[in-house]
């Protein structure tokens, strides 16, 4: 029974480590009522030098469009296998997009900043819409976008 | 002596066991790091032409998205079919697959590989 005891203690304190490396966090946008159609939005990282890591959603299915989301088309080269399964659709005006993904804690106080670029039909491109760096301490504060986006928190 | 042996080799093929597959799960760049995927986010040597789809003279509209459809769905934007103007219809980048039809990028950004869960209030 000690044995056994000793076996579980000792892969527990090897595996935990291990398991807690990806976090639950929930990204909240809220839309001003701004008055026009469905926006495209993308929210992606970059790290401490202002390189591009990696998208993680694409508001908004029409490829055609992504040029007007110009800082991340500028970083990607409007490269689609960077949005890849974390599609869906436009958000209108208004409206809360919610997502909720298992984000690397790498990202976390280690000067990683999520940005949102957004664009609206037949109004102007909005780059840099939202710009917050991931910290544990930023968590839950909400922060407002600079033209169509009324808040902006993650929360874990 | 034995009995040490016994609990190492069983604490470690335990670890082993419940260990790799929760690493392995962890998407991450072939080189191990959390670096950029893609050129750098400042500038790029082969800068994309700006393209400005508005026409209209008003100051404050530098550049905006238009498009020859109308009143459509905020959130039926999946329509694959191009029933715009020819102009529209250009070959360009396929659009991308949506959520769930695909695993995400392998980016180092998502911990689990799975895809985001999405709700629009």
């Amino acid at each position: 029974m000690r044995t056994l005891l000793a076996t579980v203690a000792l892969t527990a304190a090897l595996t935990l480590p291990g398991l807690a490396m990806a976090r639950p966090v929930t990204l909240t946008t809220t839309m001003n009522n701004y008055g026009g159609d469905g926006a495209y939005l993308a929210l992606y990282v970059t790290d401490a030098s202002g390189a591009y890591v990696g998208s993680l959603w694409m508001a908004g299915g029409k490829s055609r469009y992504y040029e007007h989301l110009t800082a991340w088309y500028r970083a990607t080269g409007g490269d689609t296998a960077q949005v890849n399964g974390i599609t869906g659709a436009s958000v209108g005006a208004g409206r809360t997009l919610e997502i909720t993904l298992d984000l690397a804690d790498a990202l976390l106080d280690a000067g990683y900043t999520l940005h949102i670029d957004a664009a609206v039909e037949d109004m102007r491109d909005s780059p840099g819409e939202v710009a917050v760096p991931l910290t544990t301490g930023g968590a839950g504060t909400p922060l407002a976008g600079r033209r169509y986006v009324a808040s902006f928190a993650y929360d874990m | 002596m034995r009995k040490t042996l016994t609990l190492l080799v069983a604490s470690t093929a335990l670890t082993a066991a419940i260990g790799l597959p929760a690493w392995s799960a962890i998407d991450a760049p072939d080189d191990g790091s959390l670096r950029p995927v893609a050129a750098p986010f400042q500038e790029r040597t082969q800068a994309l032409p700006l393209i400005l789809a508005s026409d209209d003279d008003d100051d404050d509209n530098r550049g905006s998205m238009q498009s020859s459809r109308r009143g459509h769905d905020d959130d039926d934007d999946d329509d694959n079919d191009c029933d715009d103007d020819d102009d529209e219809c250009r070959g360009g980048a396929p659009n991308p697959a949506p959520a769930g039809a695909v695993a995400p990028p392998r980016n180092g950004l998502f911990g689990n590989g799975a895809p985001p869960q999405v709700q629009v209030n």
